[in-house]
């Protein structure tokens, strides 16, 4: 800060600003008759009333001095601040000068404009600019005749797609959207077990395209997966088809304008593709989970670039996943699972509960193997024009529940291995016994999709579903 | 230039890392590509030999001027049709 | 070089030692590690004896940079 002075009076004016043109009589007085150096954060030439404005275009000497409103009045003495008035007030200026009769035929008081060093943006470039943004994290120079899309794709950080570059800009703005300290450490990240802190979600927030608003279900995601009965490092390393599907209830869902109605599994919104991308891109580069590396999915399924969607709670009449897991209504919550794909429940033709029921059950008992019980857990996403089957006969979810776990019993002798001519399948054993396709707790229902069409889904889980594997987790999502 | 934040857990370089190579030459195709500057030929063929003689296939590639980089469809022709390259003689 | 290895084939260059410094400043501003092996210049007036013991002398150091 050389050009300020060691002792004497500061102004920092902007002429875009009522307050600041009203003063500049003032100013002129008091150039005059106590001598004062003025700072101006747009026109050099205002104001016009002191000799020599000092232009600070670039902002510095505003940041430093920690400017938020215009016109700012500072006194300082040996070189050390001992005291500040904003606005336009005529008492205090002349409190803080010790100059009577200021602005004459001025109003008394006048509340002064929002300083441009803050705007929006701003602040961030000069944080970066002074090195004061308090991030942790490495820096990659990106050499000159790189290009950056080219930089990010050659060292492994992109799922195939194109990324947005995590400029500390970008990366400050989206750590605006928690109140959580950015070194909070939410857990380790298999299979490198490494550090995710709020700081390193935030990064692969801002590459996967989340705005700050978003961050907040990132986090919850990613809580929810570290949680040991997720079992991550197994849903990652299978050869089975599964990754972490994440689904949102809660407020939240339309303050950042999810999708929980058509489409709301497919492409197209921000929201839904982006929370989902950033969980995968925090595995895949804080975790090191890589295709023919830990992972080592035969197939995977198109999910594991991103899957997340919100439940259309409105209107339906069963309470949101999250409150049937425990949580109170009216909270914002995400619940993962180790999911596969999608499969459709094609029925447009059932008009009672049972018929639909026992439609979606011959699908259910399909996933994974026709010849393996208990094969998986599996989310069924009932669609709205199913939903409203069950609601107008007055089937609650339990009700929906128990009927499908009852329809799900399988007669051991269908399971054994060369039933049916295929040769997959249990132990013979299995004669007169009957099977349920899910363990206790294994399927969870809720409501998604478009107003029209009567078509329901079923997103199959990993064959390692329940305690010896991996189970769903719900968290709460906090500011 | 442009500063970015490391979205990893910071085990490795910030460059961006060499391919990973085999084990072992055998069984495998090697390339040379001869960026067409005056006498490389002589060196690149020696090399050649070396590589036969060990019982390895060797493919030949030429770049049509040594003032630009490979032209793309030469480029593409090497990737179908080799494992590695030896690229030279640049002075 | 940089493109064939974005293309998946491992690359290995041969320079002369005069192509050092040009060679490091290429990687820099391109951010990659080019595995490259440096024969003592001059090329152009040797005798083709001598490029071919150039070679061999070289041989082992250029395939120690196309296996692990």
């Amino acid at each position: 800060m050389s050009s300020l002075p060691q002792d004497g009076l500061v102004a920092v004016v902007k002429r875009d600003c009522p307050t600041c043109e009203l003063t500049a009589p003032v100013l002129g007085e008091l150039a005059r008759r106590a001598g004062l150096t003025v700072y101006t954060q747009d026109d050099p030439s205002f104001p016009d009333t002191v000799p020599g404005p000092v232009h600070d275009l670039a902002l510095d000497v505003s940041h430093q001095l920690k400017i938020e409103i215009v016109p700012t009045l500072i006194r300082l003495e040996g070189g050390r601040e001992i005291g500040r008035t904003y606005g336009w007030d005529r008492g205090e200026w002349e409190r803080l000068t010790g100059v009577r009769g200021l602005g004459d035929g001025l109003p008394e008081q006048r509340p002064g404009c929002g300083a441009k060093n803050v705007e929006p943006g701003v602040l961030e470039r000069l944080k970066v600019r002074f090195n004061e943004t308090g991030l942790q994290s490495r820096r990659v120079e990106i050499g000159q005749d790189e290009d950056e899309q080219e930089a990010m794709f050659g060292r492994g950080w992109s799922d195939g797609l194109p990324l947005v570059p995590p400029t500390e800009e970008r990366v400050l703005r989206m750590l605006d959207g928690t109140a959580r300290d950015p070194q909070e450490v939410l857990g380790l990240v298999p299979p490198a077990l490494a550090a995710a802190t709020v700081e390193k979600i935030a990064i692969n927030a801002v590459m996967a395209g989340c705005k700050p608003e978003y961050l907040p279900a990132v986090l919850a995601a990613v809580e929810a997966v570290l949680d040991e009965s997720f079992a991550m490092h197994g849903v990652l390393a299978t050869t089975m088809f599964a990754g972490p599907v994440v689904i949102v209830n809660g407020p939240i869902r339309r303050r950042i304008g999810m999708n929980a109605k058509g489409n709301a599994l497919g492409q197209g919104n921000r929201a839904n593709s982006s929370i989902g991308r950033a969980l995968q891109l925090v595995i895949r580069n804080i975790g090191e989970g890589r295709p023919q590396e830990v992972d080592r999915a035969t197939l995977g399924n198109p999910g594991k670039l991103g899957y997340c969607f919100a439940e259309d709670e409105e209107g339906s009449c069963w309470e949101p996943l999250s409150v049937e897991r425990g949580l109170k209504p009216g909270v914002s919550a995400v619940t993962v699972f180790a999911g596969f794909g999608l499969q459709g429940v094609v029925d447009q033709k059932s008009r009672t509960p049972e018929s639909l029921a026992r439609s979606m059950a011959e699908s259910l008992k399909a996933i994974h193997s026709v010849k393996l019980a208990p094969a998986c857990d599996a989310l069924l996403v009932v669609c709205p024009e199913h939903e409203r089957t069950f609601r107008e006969a007055g089937w609650s979810k339990a009700r929906l529940y128990e009927e499908l776990y009852k329809l799900c019993e399988i007669p051991g002798e269908e399971l054994i291995a060369g039933a049916k001519g295929i040769a997959e399948g249990g132990p013979p054993a299995l004669a007169g016994k009957t099977v349920n396709k899910f363990r206790p707790g294994g399927l969870m229902i809720v409501r998604a999709g478009g107003g029209a069409g009567m078509f329901s889904g079923i997103i199959g889980g990993w064959s390692a579903g329940g305690p010896r594997g991996s189970i769903p987790v719900t968290r709460e999502v906090r500011p | 230039m442009t500063v970015l934040l490391d979205p990893t857990s910071e085990r490795s370089p910030t460059i961006r890392p060499r391919l990973p190579r085999p084990e072992r030459l055998d069984g495998l195709t090697i390339g040379i590509l001869d960026i067409a500057k005056s006498r490389g030929d002589v060196f690149l063929d020696r090399l050649d030999e070396r590589l036969r003689e060990r019982g390895l296939a060797v493919k030949r590639y030429k770049k049509p001027t040594n003032t630009r980089p490979a032209p793309l469809p030469l480029q593409q022709q090497i990737a179908g049709e080799v494992n590695l390259v030896i690229e030279g003689l640049s002075d | 070089m940089a493109n064939l290895e974005e293309r998946g084939i491992p690359t290995v260059g041969v320079a002369t030692t005069e192509f050092i410094q040009g060679a490091e400043a290429q990687a820099k501003s391109l951010g990659t590690d080019p595995a490259l092996v440096f024969i003592p210049h001059p090329v152009q007036d040797r005798t083709d004896d001598e490029l071919r013991k150039l070679a061999d002398e070289h041989f082992d150091a250029i395939v120690k940079l196309l296996v692990t």
